[in-house]
């Protein structure tokens, strides 16, 4: 492998980091919305978000990602890879963000709530004040969890010609009928990228526990 | 699973839901594929598509897309009085981008078969693609056709490779014997690989990639012709007409300089002056 090889593996790693940050940043706040459309029974919408949650569930990845790809263009939405990438990505984590939120929403006890307006709090300080921390900090595990799947499944991505780690590393094997020192050089890269992340999460719930003791 | 859940449900907004969501899948499906025609490409410039990991048709060295084919396009770039836009992508996207008309062209070796034809048209052929075997060279057990029965043989999932299987198939029966265990992959790399650690025992691809193969492997040596004749070319949408004949006329001119097979000699270590200017596939 040459140098050349390893700052294409680099630039690889780049385009994997930035598509997961902007799949999870898009998708984390759309399915809070999806779960609360749900939780609050919105007539037709919450039916609308089930379907959705169903169908994106049972629908791989890649064939998600091929559909847009391959199709929008002929309903009149031309749409580049990295365009399709991002879609797909966010209709999938959203679809199973919407149901680990929704899940912290369901056990959250409805006494807290009815308190809260008892002392005359508005819809939406309700929700800022008491719904959402307390939810955030029942979801995190499930969340990160959802995000580490989300970071390790872009490979997926390169169906359309969007060039991560895995394909990086897949062309320089291709190329010098070697493929096991380029794998090896992927492997270690996501690690740490994973590793990240899950250090985000414990440093947020540190900081949530510290929160709390100050209180 | 949805599909109990849907059937349990009466609500009928859940029902609307579900027939519009059925119909948005379902709407890219019905009427044509529509491909650009060639006025339409004169103007907005001509989307080719190539591959990344097809070694020496094309692949990427240092981040730039080279091999045959690649060269070839920087030609087309001279000689073409519009813009050239190339998309590098992996081979399971490339022929369903044609033929939905996301790409103009597929500057590939695919291989012409009937089955594809239905659905696209192919230029000239660009080399010869007979299918040969490839094994260990400290394989002793394997030295002609006729060794190879019963044998594991390693191949490139949903290729025109595979397609051409059966007539393999039909010379092991002539010795009475047939075709052992075949492992697909999905791309070749793989599959060198596993033969390399003795889990298949050949591997079936074209004369010009095992070729290559072996000039930068002689751990591995090319066998005998498991085919009859075979070509790729470049693909293009059905009835594509205008689009075939500019690149055909592109073809015809890079044959006729002798840039066509001085760059064939470049990458494929032979050139192959007797390819015809149309085929008509039999399988």
């Amino acid at each position: 492998m040459s140098g050349g090889d390893i700052t294409a593996i680099l630039q690889g790693a780049i385009v994997t980091v930035m598509l997961s940050l902007v799949g999870i940043l898009i998708g984390l706040p759309i399915g809070l919305g999806l779960a609360l459309l749900r939780w609050a029974r919105v007539p037709i919408a919450s039916g609308v978000v089930t379907v959705y949650v169903s169908v994106l569930r049972a629908t791989p990845l890649v064939t998600l990602l091929l559909l847009l790809f391959f199709a929008l263009p002929n309903i009149g939405l031309p749409i580049n890879p990295i365009s399709a990438a991002i879609l797909a990505l966010v209709m999938n984590t959203s679809a199973f963000n919407c149901e680990v939120w929704r899940s912290a929403l369901v056990n959250f006890p409805k006494d807290q709530y009815e308190a809260a307006q008892s002392v005359g709090m508005r819809g939406g300080q309700r929700f800022r004040r008491i719904v959402l921390p307390q939810i955030v900090r029942v979801s995190l595990p499930g969340l990160v969890n959802e995000m580490s799947l989300l970071i390790k499944v872009t490979p997926v991505l390169a169906v359309v010609g969007v060039v991560d780690i895995t394909r990086a590393a897949v062309r320089i094997g291709a190329q010098t009928y070697e493929p096991l020192p380029p794998l090896l050089v992927a492997v270690a890269l996501y690690a740490p990228i994973v590793f990240a992340l899950v250090s985000l999460q414990r440093w947020i719930e540190r900081r949530q526990i510290a929160a709390e003791f100050a209180a | 699973m949805i599909m109990h859940s849907f059937a349990r449900s009466n609500s009928p907004s859940r029902r609307l839901v579900f027939g519009l969501l059925a119909t948005l899948f379902a709407l890219p499906m019905i009427g044509n594929a529509k491909a650009a025609n060639f006025d339409e490409i004169k103007k907005r410039g001509l989307i080719v598509a190539t591959e990344d990991d097809y070694r020496p048709f094309e692949f990427v060295k240092d981040g730039k897309p080279t091999g045959f084919d690649n060269e070839l396009i920087e030609d087309l770039r001279k000689y073409a009085p519009f813009e050239i836009k190339q998309e590098i992508l992996p081979w399971t996207g490339i022929l369903a981008g044609v033929s939905t008309g996301k790409y103009d062209v597929a500057i590939t070796a695919a291989i012409i078969t009937k089955e594809r034809k239905q659905s696209l048209d192919f230029t000239s052929p660009i080399a010869d693609a007979t299918h040969y075997y490839v094994k260990r060279k400290d394989d002793k057990s394997i030295s002609s056709i006729k060794d190879l029965k019963g044998k594991t043989v390693g191949i490139q999932a949903g290729s025109a490779l595979l397609a051409r299987l059966p007539e393999l198939n039909t010379m092991l029966e002539k010795e009475g014997g047939k075709l052992g265990k075949i492992v697909e992959y999905t791309s070749y790399p793989e599959a060198y690989q596993d033969l390399a650690l003795g889990r298949v025992d050949y591997v079936v691809n074209t004369i010009i990639n095992l070729k290559t193969l072996v000039a930068e492997k002689p751990v591995f040596e090319v066998g005998q012709a498991v085919s009859g004749r075979s070509f790729p070319a470049w693909a293009v949408a059905k009835d594509n007409k205008e689009l075939l004949g500019f690149l055909n006329e592109f073809i015809a001119k890079e044959k006729a300089s002798g840039r066509f097979a001085e760059l064939q000699k470049k990458w494929f270590g032979e050139s192959f002056p007797d390819l015809p200017v149309a085929f008509e596939p039999e399988f």
